[in-house]
């Protein structure tokens, strides 16, 4: 079932630092989708306190960055490995570092919440964002199951998605711009709108770069920059 | 003798005579003796050939009929064939049954192995938790589950409570999950789907909240119009005791209020308390003072502190807690009695005890002090003035804390609650609090 034989080792103890190194990665992924959830809350539900105990919370995302990567060059050093746990322990160091980019958009999103709890809230009631942020957050979660599984053609799937997410934050900025030219007094608030799409936009390119590693890390071959189309012969080639 | 044997050994001597009747005949002992013992090996080795091909061919229940020992040697396979089909009938029945029963369960269920593998898991967990079949055998369960909450329940490996946490699926449903370890090392994951649950919840903490508040305005007013009517000298003859007492009753509404707005402020806050450090010590000698302004209880009220350590927590909580328990204390201690506060720490974590040579309660109350409005004596415990939620919020904040009570009793001789709080919540030195 699984392509890459994580599990057939001659050195038990191997194994079980790579799934090891494989599970934190996951569970720092978990810890930064929740702290997407909680920006997202702070910002719609307009939590001034919640929006800026994320601000709190990004240390841990942080040290986690910090002791999975110390975990990787420590195997790269003692076990040198090479095929496919080298590419899991290169996607995995590439993972993290997106992982905590997340974390820190996140941080900016509810940094912009605390801020606009403390105005006037529009008519929409930030419900375009919203629904970008739950776009957003499904495709993080989807990039992470698909790492989970090693499913290259689901890591595909979400990689597309990132078009869509593209022309959601396309639309919202350009409704920005009408609201500020209607009413220059909204600039200020409406700015801070814009900078959270735009954390959000980032979070989602940040997500297609985790499933751009995961068909690497199964497939061999490096897919970034290479378009959609040269991407979907990758994942349909040798199924 | 087995009568396979003795027929075995017939056939032997027939065999034998026989070679003895053509020797008589004909001559040449040796050669139709040899012949006989041929034919005896003969006919061994075509039934050894049977058996063996009857073996190999696995599938046929029924044994090839023969004689003397072969024949029962053959009897004894075909009921030990059919013994095993009966068996594996069985079994494979029974499997089926406890697959379609765990299937039809509502709960999702996920057999996991000592490295937390996914070994099995039922039709539930597929749209509870958002499982695939087959793909998802032999995956650790913290990689597809990956909410922090449920990572921490993992890893911290105390079972004896479910975490709830939003299905991985769909963020709309809220699920409890719960490991029971059994065997040797497996273990069992049930989730289930406790959003109606977890809404009702919400709709009763908004409720309580929300009716509090609204109720705090009106006793305002009337509290203020009180103290005018009570400043008033010509209502003093006709209306002085009422209007105290009623004074006396809005101060003890006003409490009650106060009390479940902290509460439902303890519940809806998150579930862990922050860890900033909290001197208790200090925080002691500052109820002390309270405990002996109250102006009732005792006046013998003794701090006694044994180690200067510190708790990581939060200040106001624990505050409002200890204070709980030491007012507890002094309202149902006579004048003559003595209140002891102690802070010590001890091997697994530092504690904190409240002792009071007061009426004491029965046994049979202290599974339920913590609830809400429970009251071990409803004429005397209105009369002095609690709310009925002091120890309410104490289990809150010592919960939020990781803390646990205990409560040490004798009726007439006094009690003690005693808060235990686990190592990582004390900071050992107070200079690098």
């Amino acid at each position: 079932m699984d392509k890459l034989n994580l599990t057939h080792h001659i050195s038990q103890k191997f194994n079980e630092e790579l799934e090891d190194v494989r599970n934190r990665v996951l569970a720092m992924g978990g810890l930064v989708e929740q702290q997407i959830v909680d920006a997202l809350k702070a910002l719609t539900e307009g939590d001034s306190t919640l929006g800026r105990a994320i601000e709190q919370h990004d240390y841990k995302v942080n040290q986690m960055e910090i002791s999975i990567d110390e975990e990787c060059s420590r195997i790269l050093a003692r076990r040198q490995p090479a095929a496919s746990d080298l590419r899991l322990i290169l996607a995995i160091i590439k993972t993290i570092t997106d992982l905590e980019r997340i974390g820190d958009e996140a941080e900016k999103i509810g940094r912009f919440a605390a801020r606009l709890a403390e105005q006037e809230r529009p008519t929409s009631n930030y419900r375009e964002i919203e629904h970008l942020g739950n776009h957003v957050r499904t495709m993080l979660h989807d990039a992470l199951d698909a790492f989970a599984r090693l499913d290259v053609e689901a890591a595909f799937r979400v990689a597309k998605e990132d078009e869509r997410v593209d022309g959601e934050y396309d639309a919202l900025s350009r409704q920005s711009i009408t609201f500020m030219m209607e009413d220059p007094r909204t600039i200020r608030r409406v700015l801070d709108v814009m900078w959270s799409a735009r954390a959000l936009e980032r979070i989602g390119d940040h997500a297609k770069n985790i499933c751009e590693y995961t068909i690497y890390l199964v497939r061999g071959k490096d897919v970034r920059h290479t378009g959609f189309e040269a991407m979907e012969r990758e994942v349909q080639d040798r199924r | 003798m087995n009568p396979s044997w003795r027929q075995e050994a017939s056939v032997a001597l027939f065999l034998a005579v026989m070679a003895l009747v053509a020797w008589l005949i004909v001559g040449h002992l040796f050669a139709w003796l040899f012949l006989a013992t041929f034919v005896y090996l003969c006919w061994h080795l075509l039934n050894l050939y049977r058996l063996d091909s009857w073996l190999h061919r696995g599938r046929q229940l029924v044994t090839p009929a023969s004689l003397g020992v072969w024949g029962e040697l053959f009897n004894h396979f075909y009921r030990l064939r059919r013994r095993d089909r009966e068996r594996k009938r069985r079994i494979a029945f029974l499997l089926r049954e406890f697959r379609d029963s765990t299937s039809a369960m509502p709960d999702a269920v996920v057999l996991l192995d000592s490295l937390w593998e996914i070994m099995w898991f039922n039709v539930a967990a597929e749209r509870l938790l958002g499982l695939r079949p087959q793909q998802d055998l032999r995956r650790r369960i913290g990689n597809l589950i990956r909410h922090p909450d449920f990572v921490g329940y993992l890893r911290h490996g105390v079972f004896d409570e479910p975490v709830d946490i939003p299905a991985p699926a769909s963020p709309g449903v809220r699920i409890s999950l719960r490991v029971v370890s059994y065997g040797s090392d497996q273990r069992l994951l049930i989730a289930r789907d406790v959003t109606r649950l977890h809404r009702l919840e919400e709709m009763r903490r908004d409720f309580v909240a929300n009716a509090s508040h609204e109720l705090r305005s009106p006793l305002t007013v009337i509290g203020g119009y009180l103290d005018a009517m009570r400043a008033d000298q010509h209502l003093e003859h006709d209306w002085g005791v009422p209007l105290a007492e009623m004074e006396h009753q809005m101060q003890r509404m006003l409490a009650i209020i106060k009390d479940l707005l902290e509460l439902s402020r303890l519940e809806t806050e998150a579930r862990e308390a922050p860890f900033a450090p909290v001197d208790v010590p200090a925080l002691l000698q500052r109820i002390q003072r309270d405990a002996l302004a109250l102006g009732h209880g005792p006046r013998d009220v003794t701090v006694d502190v044994k180690d200067q350590a510190w708790i990581l927590g939060s200040d106001s909580e624990l505050f409002s807690a200890f204070s709980n328990l030491v007012f507890n204390a002094m309202r149902y201690t006579p004048d003559t009695g003595k209140v002891t506060l102690r802070w010590w720490v001890a091997e697994d974590g530092a504690r904190l005890s409240v002792a009071d040579t007061g009426v004491g309660i029965a046994p049979e109350h202290i599974p339920r002090l913590t609830e809400r409005f429970y009251r071990v004596d409803r004429s005397r415990s209105r009369d002095s003035g609690g709310t009925g939620l002091g120890l309410a919020i104490v289990k809150h904040v010592l919960q939020r804390h990781d803390a646990d009570l205990m409560v040490v009793s004798e009726p007439g001789k006094g009690s003690t609650f005693t808060c235990h709080f686990p190592m990582e919540r004390v900071a050992r030195e107070a200079r690098t609090a």
